[in-house]
């Protein structure tokens, strides 16, 4: 039920000025004068106005200053329609019930149901009773009202999903649903630990108390959490989230068309990849599946899309285009070949510069390795591609020239770079939260890496050094073009200035980093349940998206069957309470600023200020 | 006796003002102060009718009294010139005056009833000097006073007196008294009309209709206050009918206009009608000066002689 709210209540103290016009109507009203008039019979042809429509019209008047003064004060007050507003009598009980995909292990879902029977059942006479269903979103299946056997009934209809456990938002919108009221929130749950999430924005009101029906979890699981493919083969990573060792077959399909199977010996605590040679499928949707019956059903399968024009493009621009010339990049790219991979290509810098309007249309990303018989136009299709959103890395290696690269670039890419004598040097992430690193957490093997020779950037003050060389100076900066990114490498990526290609780091640091190029016109085919805005996101699958298929899985943190106490599990929510008015007061604001009602208050005072001065004019 | 002389305009003579005229003390002292004031000012004016003195010559025309010729002047010039001389009248002169409750109304400290006194009071004043007959004759819905005509000078006070002592009457009812009072009036005469004319314009034109056929001349004075000729009302008020006494609402923005055109209309028409009827209407302001209204009357005598 929606209800009319206001962000600054104080304000409505102004309403109070509409006493004025009253007392001044009532109180001091001043009587027209008497006039003794001898001419009457000219002054009855005109119209005259009585004394009845008069007193109509002088009510029409004050209602019009009281209207004007009302409406004055309530825009000031901000009002806007909240569903949260409107406190209604009565407390309340929401029952709160975890469908996520954790309650899919055998027997929660039905503890689960019993659960919920068992709190709404219970619930107090006098309070309305409501069910929710949650997972990584909330949904209201029974509103809060008196109908318990409706209730019941609701419960009854639901099954466990496939999405992530999320209590907080969960909560927060439970508690929206009481209307200002008091009561209970009964949240029926297996209490997983991964369902915290800090990231969650959200608050109930200290006037509702949460209780917790623990409907317990499997303490093993076996899930398959990560399908990729790599190069011919499809990889499954199976983890064993248990104390004990186990034994699992992995089966692999294309279009529900099995293709092999695979056994794994799972170490405790462990995990283990299963692969399956798929090279004779360039499309189709891949799933990959185990039967542990222990532990949740939901996480035992898993699916990725073979389809190739799903993989990120990559053209290198290298001398004459011979492979050899972006040796390492090629093979770096290969792994990833398939899904979530990419497909490369290299040309030389005349070729380039030769193609047609439609040569980079599906590229996502440019490597410039060379700029050798790199044209005028060829430096002209480079910076439409920049401008266009594309993807760009500069290696400061010996066959790019950065005047040439500078022209091209004029007015997009400031960065440059100059050569330098030769210097042993390494490098590190300067900032390890970029998405480039993210992989190599504080920096890792990428310490090992010997540079040879470096190029000296020159970077503007508003790009972003994400690396540097060990005497301090950049190594790898980003700058934002109006839709792309551009990243500038101080060094070549062919084993020619530093061993970066024979290192470990390097594959890793070349997808990341491609990928994050790709990612403004990369088209993602991996989403988790709930990433989704479509009806079929909600469950694990292959769905089509946009006329393309892409798989829906279920979040790899959700396949954790680690537990945590009821206690902890309050303790996160007496937080919640203690930011319950911020938030509550943060989400009023939001509100208020998207409805702006108070727009059409100040819209509806000028109009009755203009339709007082016309009737007050007229009233003499 | 020049040009220059005769189309001397009231409006170039010194007047007094009607609101200080109220102020002195009798209504002979007014009526003297008007009546002497004009005289003084129309010094050597060719209105005739007010003196037996010798006027002018002029040439003899076909149809002149052979009497009137100036042997005299025959005998030097060798033409015949006709002596003329103001006459001797011995016309009756009637006086209307409207006493109804809508006369008491004064926006400028003189109200028309005020006015039309001192007005009355200046004619009767006039007329006695030039030997005419004077009659006043006080009205509202019915005839409230009536001093009969008479050209004796003693008469003057009885007609003075009774318009210092008139107090205001009732509704207007101008047909009324006016058909009774031409069926009274025994031979032809000049009649003069001092009212607001707030009444239907018909049977006013009506009743002064029967004068004329009576043979009478008619001149008529339509008294209006200067808030009436403009409605200057600013502030919402009730007005209040002084003669009914039932009030209207009115905002002054709002009616004027629709006002003044019913007050414009009811002119127009009393000035059609009248006029088509051959009689003299003046619209008087009550802030006019009195010796406008004697002179609009001395020109209507001359017609009336």
């Amino acid at each position: 039920m929606g209800g009319l709210a206001f962000l600054s209540p104080l304000f409505l103290v102004g309403a109070a000025a509409a006493a004025i016009p009253i007392a001044v109507h009532l109180f001091y009203r001043r009587a027209e004068p008497l006039v003794d008039f001898a001419a009457m019979r000219y002054l009855r042809s005109a119209p005259v106005e009585q004394a009845r429509r008069r007193r109509l019209r002088e009510v029409v008047l004050l209602a019009l200053r009281v209207t004007a003064l009302v409406l004055l004060a309530c825009a000031f007050a901000r009002p806007y329609l909240s569903d949260s507003v409107a406190a209604l009598n009565g407390d309340a009980t929401m029952v709160l019930i975890d469908t996520s995909a954790s309650v899919s292990a055998p027997g929660r879902f039905a503890a689960a149901r019993e659960g919920a029977d068992r709190a709404i059942r219970a619930a107090p006479g006098t309070h309305a009773v409501g069910v929710m269903a949650f997972a990584h979103a909330a949904e209201v299946i029974a509103p809060l009202s008196q109908d318990r056997a409706g209730a019941l009934a609701a419960s009854a209809q639901l099954e466990a999903g496939g999405g992530a456990t999320r209590y907080l938002a969960a909560l927060q919108r439970a508690a929206e649903t009481f209307n200002g009221r008091s009561g209970r929130i009964v949240v029926i749950t297996d209490l997983q630990q991964s369902g915290w999430d800090a990231a969650s924005e959200g608050g109930i009101p200290g006037t509702i108390a949460v209780e917790l029906e623990d409907i317990g979890g499997p303490s093993t699981n076996l899930a398959i959490t990560s399908l990729r493919t790599e190069g011919t083969e499809a990889v499954a990573v199976v983890h064993n989230f248990s104390s004990r060792p186990a034994t699992e077959q992995v089966v692999f399909a294309v279009d529900d068309r099995r293709i092999g199977a695979v056994p794994l010996v799972l170490a405790p605590e462990g995990s283990a990849e299963a692969r399956a040679p798929v090279d004779g499928y360039r499309s189709g949707a891949l799933s990959a599946s185990i039967t542990d019956r222990e532990g949740y059903l939901a996480d035992n399968v898993r699916y990725a899309v073979l389809d190739a024009a799903n993989a990120t493009s990559v053209l290198a621009v290298t001398a004459t285009g011979h492979p050899s010339e972006a040796l390492y990049l090629e093979r770096a790219l290969a792994i990833a070949d398939g899904t979530g991979g990419f497909r490369f290509r290299a040309l030389s810098g005349a070729a380039f510069s030769e193609l047609d309007g439609d040569g980079l249309g599906d590229v996502n990303v440019m490597v410039i390795a060379s700029t050798s018989g790199v044209g005028q136009r060829g430096r002209e299709r480079l910076a439409q591609f920049v401008r266009s959103g594309g993807g760009l890395l500069l290696t400061a290696g010996p066959d790019v020239e950065p005047t040439l690269l500078r022209q091209a670039l004029d007015g997009i890419v400031a960065a440059s770079w100059a050569a330098r004598p030769a210097q042993a040097l390494s490098f590190a992430p300067d900032d390890s939260r970029h998405p480039v690193f993210r992989l190599f957490g504080g920096g890792g093997t990428l310490g090992n890496v010997s540079f040879a020779r470096a190029a000296l950037i020159d970077a503007p003050a508003y790009a972003h050094v994400i690396a540097r060389y060990s005497d301090g100076s950049p190594a790898l900066v980003e700058e934002r073009t109006t839709g792309g990114r551009v990243l500038l490498f101080g060094s070549d990526l062919n084993y020619r200035w530093n061993d970066f290609p024979l290192q470990p780091a390097f594959v890793p640091f070349v997808h990341e980093t491609l990928r994050y190029l790709a990612a403004p016109r990369a088209t993602r085919s991996d989403y988790l349940v709930g990433d989704l805005q479509v009806a079929a996101g909600s469950m694990p699958g292959v769905v089509e998206l946009q006329g393309r298929r892409v798989a829906v899985n279920i979040d790899p943190r959700e396949s954790n069957p680690a537990r945590m106490s009821a206690e902890t599990f309050q303790a996160g929510i007496s937080w919640l309470n203690t930011t319950a008015a911020q938030q509550a007061r943060s989400g009023a604001r939001q509100e208020e600023d998207s409805q702006g009602l108070w727009w059409y208050g100040l819209l509806l005072t000028v109009v009755s200020l203009a339709a007082e001065g016309v009737l007050g004019r007229r009233l003499g | 006796m020049n040009a220059h002389a005769t189309r001397t305009r009231p409006s170039e003579l010194r007047f007094l003002d009607p609101a200080i005229l109220a102020r002195l003390g009798s209504v002979e002292l007014r009526a003297r102060a008007v009546v002497e004031g004009l005289l003084s000012g129309l010094h050597r004016s060719p209105l005739k009718g007010f003196s037996v003195e010798f006027a002018e010559y002029r040439q003899y025309l076909p149809g002149d009294d052979l009497s009137s010729i100036d042997w005299k002047v025959y005998a030097r010039t060798d033409r015949y010139w006709v002596k003329k001389f103001e006459e001797e009248t011995n016309l009756d002169c009637h006086l209307l005056l409207d006493a109804s409750g809508s006369m008491g109304y004064g926006s400028r400290g003189v109200t028309k009833l005020e006015y039309g006194s001192m007005l009355a009071a200046s004619l009767a004043y006039l007329m006695n000097r030039q030997r005419d007959a004077v009659s006043l004759t006080t009205f509202d819905e019915a005839i409230l006073t009536m001093v009969p005509a008479s050209a004796r000078p003693s008469h003057l006070r009885s007609i003075l007196v009774t318009l210092d002592r008139i107090a205001l009457g009732r509704r207007t009812d101008v047909s009324k008294p006016l058909h009774r009072l031409a069926d009274g009036i025994g031979k032809h005469g000049l009649v003069v009309l001092i009212s607001d004319l707030l009444d239907e314009p018909e049977r006013v034109v009506d009743g002064l209709r029967h004068f004329r056929f009576r043979g009478s001349e008619v001149i008529v004075f339509h008294l209006l206050d200067p808030a009436e000729l403009t409605f200057p009302f600013e502030r919402a008020a009730r007005f209040r009918d002084m003669e009914l006494g039932d009030e209207v609402m009115a905002v002054p923005s709002a009616v004027r206009r629709e006002y003044l055109d019913a007050l414009r209309a009811a002119l127009d028409r009393y000035r059609r009608e009248l006029g088509s009827e051959g009689i003299d209407y003046r619209v008087l302001d009550t802030s006019t000066p009195l010796e406008f209204a004697l002179v609009s009357y001395l020109s209507t005598r001359g017609r009336a002689r």
